[in-house]
């Protein structure tokens, strides 16, 4: 009964999400406005941890699993792939290394500026 | 007979746990990043789909079970940061800097090269939110008209070349802080990067992660202001 009750409380989220979504004069993904939701939901004490602590844990462990479905249909677009493959991959690893160095390099900044500030 | 037994949703929800299972152990037997669970999974279903001949729509039966899972998946990421909340309170500029340049500067890259190497519009989409972490990056390409099955893609090569090079990245450059080397790798390569980050150190673990949830949020909003649909 408690994961049951977990899950419904998590969907809810999901629901509220999906609703205010509707009623937004653009579009943004109705998932991020229910993490946002529950986020705020949280650090307001509105809801506790333990009220959906299980059932967030087995989905955040076992998040991979879920996205197993949405790549398959990758089977529709193998043409497409293949014929890109080389430059696909390539600006994937590239921009993977540039931006890690420009995040780092901005943390950095932001260190020292505040290590100043403190002083 | 076998159309009974494929196309029973049962039947896709049992193959991808299997699959998914066998990725697990293989990662873990192996502690190879290249045998990425996900990775490995997706080999084992599309294989057996192509060598048996069973039709995409069969195993959508119940691969669409799973799908549903995937905004409840999303949503929960919000306990991954409110868990963190004292470790970013504590670094709320650094978290931000690292995190707000590095999702504008991967998208940047990721236009500009696409332009540069003459890739088409769609795939050039679906590689925009690859730096962060799965159920977000879904989110963005179907927003913003990318393939999702192409971003999921993008998004797992991304996240084995953090794995795989962070390491050798931070020796390169000498990046030794711990708060440096945990924002980078979160920003840049979301969960698979975040596995690196924790073998690193405790700190770099848990602001990678949070690392991660952020510049999600952070490109999600970007990428929906600059491409609307």
């Amino acid at each position: 009964m408690k994961y049951l009750k977990q899950l419904a409380i998590v969907f809810l989220f999901c629901l509220a999400g999906e609703s205010i979504s509707f009623f937004l004069p653009f579009t943004f993904p109705s998932t991020i406005i229910s993490l946002l939701l529950m986020l705020v939901c949280l650090l307001c004490n509105v809801i506790k941890e333990d009220t959906i602590k299980d059932v967030s844990d087995f989905l955040l462990m076992n998040m991979a699993f879920f996205f197993i479905p949405a790549g398959v249909e990758i089977i529709e677009h193998f043409a497409l792939i293949r014929s890109i493959l080389i430059p696909f991959i390539l600006i994937a690893i590239v921009s993977t290394i540039a931006v890690m160095l420009v995040s780092a390099g901005a943390v950095a900044l932001a260190l020292k500026a505040e290590r100043r500030f403190r002083k | 007979m076998m159309k009974a037994l494929f196309s029973s949703p049962l039947f896709a929800i049992a193959l991808s746990v299997f699959a998914y299972m066998a990725g697990l152990w293989l990662n873990r037997k192996t502690h190879l990043a290249l045998f990425n669970p996900l990775l490995v999974a997706y080999v084992i279903v599309i294989s057996f789909l192509i060598v048996f001949s069973i039709p995409l729509e069969w195993y959508e039966k119940g691969g669409s079970f799973i799908d549903l899972f995937l905004a409840p998946a999303t949503t929960v990421l919000a306990l991954t940061i409110y868990r963190q909340r004292s470790i970013v309170r504590q670094h709320l500029l650094a978290v931000f800097a690292g995190t707000i340049a590095g999702s504008i500067a991967s998208m940047g890259f990721i236009w500009v090269l696409s332009r540069i190497l003459n890739l088409p519009e769609d795939i050039a989409f679906s590689l925009l939110p690859k730096s962060i972490t799965t159920p977000l990056a879904i989110a963005v390409s179907n927003s913003i008209g990318g393939i999702q099955a192409v971003t999921v893609l993008a998004v797992i090569i991304t996240g084995i070349t953090g794995n795989i090079l962070a390491p050798i990245v931070f020796r390169l450059f000498r990046i030794k802080d711990e708060i440096v080397q945990g924002i980078s790798i979160g920003t840049a390569s979301h969960a698979v990067g975040t596995s690196k980050a924790l073998e690193l150190g405790e700190i770099q673990g848990a602001l990678s992660s949070v690392a991660m949830a952020i510049s999600g949020i952070i490109t999600v909003i970007v990428a929906t202001v600059v491409f609307p649909a």
